[in-house]
């Protein structure tokens, strides 16, 4: 039913005459429309229109499409399961970051800087540290829209990861070790 | 319809008759069951209290016509309280192009879920802030292709919840052939699970939702899903658990938190979340 009247009143909202008086419709009515500053056309029916962009909007990876996977009437597929990434990842994550907290207390309680304790902390930063990177890559760099970004940064990951490996096998064994740079720099 | 329409006739006829004869109101604020919501109209008995909407508007049929805001004024005090009554009202005095859900107007729907003051919520939960003149700014859930103007498409979100099998799953009759009952203890596991309404607030305010909304079930739906582990009477657990053992479908919850600051119905997916990872990793 409404939309008989519909048209008419479109027009009357969309193309409102300059000179509209205010009672003629109660869309009028229920709006200032009038004894306003600038009284541009919208202006009187009650509506104002602004860019949605108040700059040029960068393209930085733009969402791209909608992409649907199968008709609307399927569910979404589940992958297969791997608790290797799932749930025993998980709990190794959380393993290595609260073990953390006792090796990076520990030779500043103690008092005394022991090379194994040192090298167990290092080794657990790296593999802390390394599972963060992995995080950052699968939650920015998606499989399904950048497979093979994805796959030169995991790769890139492993490189680095190797590399500080490396690094700190040297800083240990020919420096000072983490735990007294860290005493070193704290005290500088 | 009849009814409402024709009592909505008396009504405008008791009330506004010092304003203008009846018949040169517009018919189409008199057809819609929803101006009910306006309250009566007292012209020169108060100074009106103009607020300022700022709304989302983009149009499919102008698909090279970018969004954009739209500013509306509506005098509060022949406006409801909540945000869905000026809504209602801007459409159907104002601009009936303005597009939006809405259903139920008590907050157990989901419908009228959009991003008001910055924050997803139900437009039928949320008050007007009469308390300053800023603008009301309304916009669709973030990060969903809009549908037109305030409506998202939510296919995605509604396949993702089908991917969980969101119902009873048992084999075993129950031991008297008579319902399958719980005890006190086990029934209160449910609550704050089986309140959710699947408005897709939650999910929508997810940063992680939003990079992996493709792969990453989203707290609404992980939420619905610890409502079946949770319960004593399904038999799915171990299938519904495997299900999550992938790094993406669980494990990309980071514990941001937005969804249990943003729920309009005060649940905590965050909390269901970790204890879906809770059993995941120690069993129960």
């Amino acid at each position: 039913m409404a939309s008989l009247f519909r048209s008419s009143l479109r027009t009357a909202t969309a193309m409102p005459r300059l000179t509209q008086p205010v009672s003629t419709t109660s869309a009028a009515a229920a709006v200032r429309c009038s004894g306003m500053k600038n009284l541009g056309i919208m202006r009187q029916a009650g509506m104002t229109k602004k860019g949605f962009h108040a700059s040029a909007s960068r393209k930085l990876l733009p969402a791209g499409p909608q992409v649907i996977q199968g008709t609307i009437n399927d569910a979404a597929e589940v992958p297969d399961p791997n608790a290797a990434h799932g749930s025993y990842h998980w709990s190794f994550e959380r393993l290595i970051s609260v073990a953390l907290i006792p090796l990076t207390v520990a030779p500043f309680a103690a008092g005394s800087i022991n090379p194994v304790t040192d090298a167990i902390l290092g080794a657990t930063i790296i593999i802390h540290s390394h599972i963060g990177f992995e995080s950052i890559i699968i939650d920015y760099i998606p499989h399904r829209k950048y497979p093979t970004l994805r796959k030169g940064s995991m790769w890139a990951l492993k490189g680095a990861t190797v590399l500080v490996l490396v690094g700190l096998y040297e800083f240990e064994t020919n420096d000072v070790g983490i735990t007294e740079a860290v005493k070193r720099v704290w005290k500088a | 319809m009849n009814t409402t329409f024709l009592s909505r006739s008396l009504l405008r006829a008791a009330t506004s008759t010092s304003l203008k004869p009846t018949t040169t109101t517009s018919i189409r604020t008199l057809a819609s069951v929803a101006t009910s919501q306006t309250a009566p109209a007292e012209p020169g008995s108060k100074e009106p209290n103009v607020k300022q909407f700022q709304i989302y508007r983009w149009n499919p049929d102008t698909p090279e016509k970018k969004p954009y805001m739209q500013t509306y004024e509506l005098d509060m005090n022949q406006t409801g309280p909540m945000v869905l009554d000026a809504l209602v009202r801007l459409k159907n005095e104002i601009d009936p192009t303005l597009t939006f859900r809405r259903s139920c107007r008590e907050g157990i729907c989901g419908s009228c879920a959009m991003n008001i003051q910055g924050s997803n919520t139900l437009a039928c939960l949320c008050r007007i802030d009469v308390s300053n003149s800023a603008p009301v700014k309304i916009y669709p859930l973030p990060h969903t292709y809009v549908v037109k103007d305030l409506v998202p498409d939510l296919t995605q979100f509604y396949k993702q919840y089908k991917s969980i099998k969101p119902y009873l799953q048992r084999k075993t009759p129950s031991p008297d052939g008579r319902e399958y009952r719980q005890s006190i203890a086990e029934r209160k596991k449910l609550d704050g699970l089986y309140e959710c309404i699947l408005c897709a607030c939650c999910s929508t305010s997810c940063p992680s939702y939003w990079w992996n909304s493709s792969d990453y079930l989203g707290p609404a739906v992980l939420l619905q899903s610890y409502r079946w582990l949770a319960d004593s009477r399904d038999e799915a657990t171990g299938a519904r658990k495997s299900a999550f053992e992938n790094e993406m479908s669980l494990y990309r919850c980071h514990t941001i938190m937005n969804c249990a600051k943003t729920c309009p119905k005060g649940l905590n997916p965050g909390q269901a979340i970790a204890n879906i990872k809770k059993e995941m990793a120690f069993g129960s």
